[in-house]
């Protein structure tokens, strides 16, 4: 029999019972669809992930201090007798590959402005901050540069903190109130938006200087050091680790996070993620695959003396089983297909109705969505296609 | 009819076809155990989470120096302009709804003993911790009783961190350096295992005094507060706000219950086994359109049956009573079959991992078997009414 025999027969077949074929092809189409979409949904979700943490630039690696091997989040959990200090981050700078280097030190303060406050975060930081976190300035200027050490009585504004404060007043030149300290406001940031949830934009950002004076501190909370490209990043990591041991008496007590490796282990999870929930939905596929696999065995039954007058005239048993073969691929492919204009839509509704929902699809998806329903109906037709051609002919022409 | 006819009569030509109705079961099956499988599941990380909380005690609130309006902040992170002292903590003892009372500074330094050493958090603490956390003394005798600012070089080893450093032997008695510290170690904790990514076995605990000028702060990491009452928790956190509003000039402390950081989790984890096994149960809406799909064929088998069964007399509804109940009855078939899997299943997880408190909640039992029911019959009216509309006498003389 020529392929596209076997084609028409199966199409035929089909077309015989058009009600029942279609909601054959509806459970496949269901699965995928399911499947397609929660992967999609899985996909946009590490895209959205990877977006957040590249947002700071590929070619950078993060200090803090302390190292632990029992708690999770190192630095957080206060105090180590080994301090990160502006010394260490001046020292970082002078490391070959090191573009520039950004202490930090941090804490929470109330800001105050005409009868206006808010408890928000403060930064203590230095002029090259914005540059290695790729922040960029509104209005005015940042922090200006000179020696860490020294104190200066200007802050620079989030957006948000600037809206709450000022309004749409101009803050340049105004004075705010940051726990004790008067601070003539110099620059206003740039919208940054969330940081895995954080508000990046409600914060004042203090010479470091101010800052450790303000909230009594006496080391740095992280230091932020900018290479010059992404590939450098295992030597720089392995540079700052060398020195930062030597200068801390041979004690390896901070914890150094690349943005390489932070990338490496979100994407991970979120593969795991979209893989679990893929795995669920693929469940329904699952059971589409039986609804097929309970249509095909009755069509088998049915179509007994078809196949025993198929055989009479010379079929072999390999065509008969390619026939029913054919007929289950044919069935769930195009269920697929349906899936996937299913999933397609879903997702496309989904973009529509809720902007701010991570959903992508790539195109390899689709392709294997197409390709999984194909081999499910390899599967789910084999072992009626297997009885059809194992029917015996005599038997199989007398029935009914 | 009687309702046993029907009954027997759709039990009869389920029976009928081995093959297709035990297919059509399975697809049930899978949808139903899959469901049962993932809510257990997210019921049991549910279960941990407050298992995990209430192993910190219960009837507990924390206090954090700073305060933070910023969305999506943690509290507690990075330096504050005012400190939260021991006097702070003292102040707030005198409280009436204050119970026990726990200041605690956390930091993290190396424990050694000669050539040994680990680095751990170490806590500074108050006797008061042992009864707050729940923890319990396995040798020797917790932190001394002692005037909380005065602080004596003596420390408490967590279960394996005593071990890394005293292989095989009882530390008590022993000195251990701590950063450039000595301490005389006077006991050792009962394992406790893991709070909340805290490792409880592997942390040293030193009175708070000497953590503070061990790690140079002079605030501490947080105030636990325990209560007479779980009712009092969020009138206590008002009362304690006060207390520190009036002493530091205003209010720069966050008050944190146990009870609200375990109720969002747990809503939480709820929301996405809701999300999951609703993921599942799209499955059992395929298993449905199998039913159907078998109810269409099995109608137009037995197309000379109906015909005959109307032209003794049998009514309309009838008929369509006859398919709708051979359709639920596959369906529940099916989702007794899956209950068993699923059941069975959970079992073999709860063998597999007794610490994960896994369990299937009555909700989701009565649901999946419930909505592989209600998929039967919604499933089952279309080929049922098929059945019910044939003309007898078209019937009879078969398709």
């Amino acid at each position: 029999m020529a392929p596209e025999d076997v084609a028409r027969l199966a199409v035929g077949a089909m077309r015989g019972h058009p009600l029942r074929s279609f909601l054959s092809m509806l459970g496949i189409a269901i699965g995928i669809a399911a499947v397609m979409l929660l992967t999609s949904i899985g996909e946009g979700a590490r895209r959205f992930m990877v977006g957040e943490l590249t947002q700071f630039g590929t070619s950078m690696l993060a200090v803090n201090p302390g190292k632990t091997e029992t708690v999770g989040i190192p630095g957080v959990f206060g105090g180590t007798t080994q301090k990160l200090s502006v010394d260490d981050a001046e020292a970082i700078a002078r490391l070959p590959g090191v573009l520039r280097v950004a202490p930090v030190a941090m804490g929470q303060a109330r800001v105050e402005s005409g009868g206006r406050g808010r408890s928000v975060f403060v930064y203590g930081a230095t002029a090259d901050l914005p540059e290695v976190l790729k922040f960029r300035i509104g209005r005015g200027e940042f922090l200006p540069p000179g020696d860490p050490r020294r104190a200066t009585s200007v802050a620079v504004l989030g957006p948000r903190l600037k809206q709450e404060l000022f309004g749409e007043r101009n803050p340049l030149g105004a004075f705010v109130r940051v726990a004790d300290s008067r601070l003539r406001v110099i620059g206003v940031m740039e919208p940054k938006g969330q940081f895995l949830g954080i508000d990046l934009d409600d914060s004042v950002y203090v010479s470091l200087a101010t800052a450790m004076q303000l909230f009594n501190l006496d080391e740095l909370m992280e230091i932020d050091v900018l290479f010059s490209h992404e590939g450098l990043t295992a030597g720089v990591a392995e540079a700052v680790r060398r020195l930062l041991t030597e200068r801390h008496g041979g004690r390896e007590d901070f914890t150094i996070t690349t943005q390489t490796a932070m990338l490496e282990v979100f994407g991970n999870v979120m593969d795991v993620v979209t893989l679990a929930v893929g795995g669920i939905g693929a469940i329904s596929l699952l059971v589409g695959a039986i609804g097929v696999l309970t249509m095909m065995w009755i069509a088998v039954n049915e179509r007994r003396s078809e196949i025993g007058l198929m055989r009479a005239v010379g079929a072999t048993p390999g065509q008969v089983e390619r026939l029913f073969l054919v007929e289950a691929v044919v069935l769930t492919a195009v269920g697929g297909a349906l899936g996937i204009a299913l999933g397609l839509g879903i997702a496309g509704l989904l973009r529509l109705l809720v902007p701010g929902m991570p959903v992508h699809t790539p195109l390899g998806f689709t392709l294997a969505a197409l390709g999984v329903s194909a081999a499910t109906g390899l599967a789910a037709g084999i072992a009626p296609a297997r009885r059809a051609a194992g029917l015996d002919p005599v038997e199989a022409l007398r029935a009914e | 009819m009687t309702a046993v006819d029907l009954l027997a009569t759709a039990f009869g030509a389920v029976r009928g076809h081995r093959v297709r109705t035990g297919l059509s079961l399975l697809g049930v099956a899978i949808g139903v155990a899959a469901v049962l499988v993932l809510t257990a599941l997210g019921e049991g990380a549910r279960r941990y989470v407050e298992g995990q909380f209430s192993a910190l005690g219960s009837n507990l609130l924390a206090l954090l120096p700073g305060k933070n309006e910023t969305t999506g902040a943690f509290p507690g992170v990075g330096g504050v302009p005012n400190d939260l002292t021991l006097d702070d903590a003292r102040a707030l003892s005198r409280l009436p709804q204050v119970r026990l009372l726990a200041p605690i500074v956390v930091g993290n330094e190396t424990v050694s003993h000669r050539e040994r050493s680990r680095q751990v958090s170490v806590m500074g603490a108050t006797p008061e911790l042992l009864e707050v956390r729940e923890l319990a003394v396995r040798l020797g005798r917790f932190l001394p009783v002692e005037d909380p600012k005065r602080g004596s070089p003596v420390i408490v080893l967590g279960v394996d961190l005593a071990g890394e450093l005293f292989p095989g032997q009882n530390p008590v008695g022993r000195v251990v350096r701590v950063g450039d510290w000595r301490m005389r170690v006077v006991g050792v904790l009962e394992s406790r295992g893991t709070q909340l990514g805290m490792d409880m076995d592997d942390v040293a605990l030193v009175p708070v005094a000497t953590a503070m000028q061990l790690f140079n702060r002079s605030s501490l990491f947080r105030v636990l507060i325990q209560t007479h009452a779980y009712a009092e928790l969020d009138a206590t956190c008002e009362k304690a706000l006060e207390v520190i509003t009036e002493r530091h000039g205003e209010e720069d402390v966050t008050c944190i219950t146990q009870d609200s950081v375990v109720s969002s989790l747990s809503s939480i984890l709820r929301v996405l086994t809701l999300a999951v096994a609703g993921i599942a149960a799209i499955s059992l809406s395929v298993a449905g359109i199998g039913i159907m799909n078998l109810m269409l064929v099995s109608v137009s088998e037995r197309t000379a049956e109906v015909g005959l069964l109307k032209a003794v007399g049998a009514a309309r509804r009838q008929i369509l009573a006859l398919f709708l109940a051979e359709a639920v009855l596959l369906a529940t078939g099916g989702g007794l079959f899956g209950l068993g899997v699923g059941a069975t299943a959970v079992g073999v997880i709860a063998y597999l991992y007794p610490a994960f408190p896994v369990a299937i909640p009555g909700w989701a039992l009565a649901a999946a078997l419930g909505l592989a029911i209600a998929v039967g019959a919604l499933f089952g009216v279309l080929p049922a009414r098929r059945a019910a509309r044939l003309e007898p006498a078209v019937a009879l003389a078969g398709r």
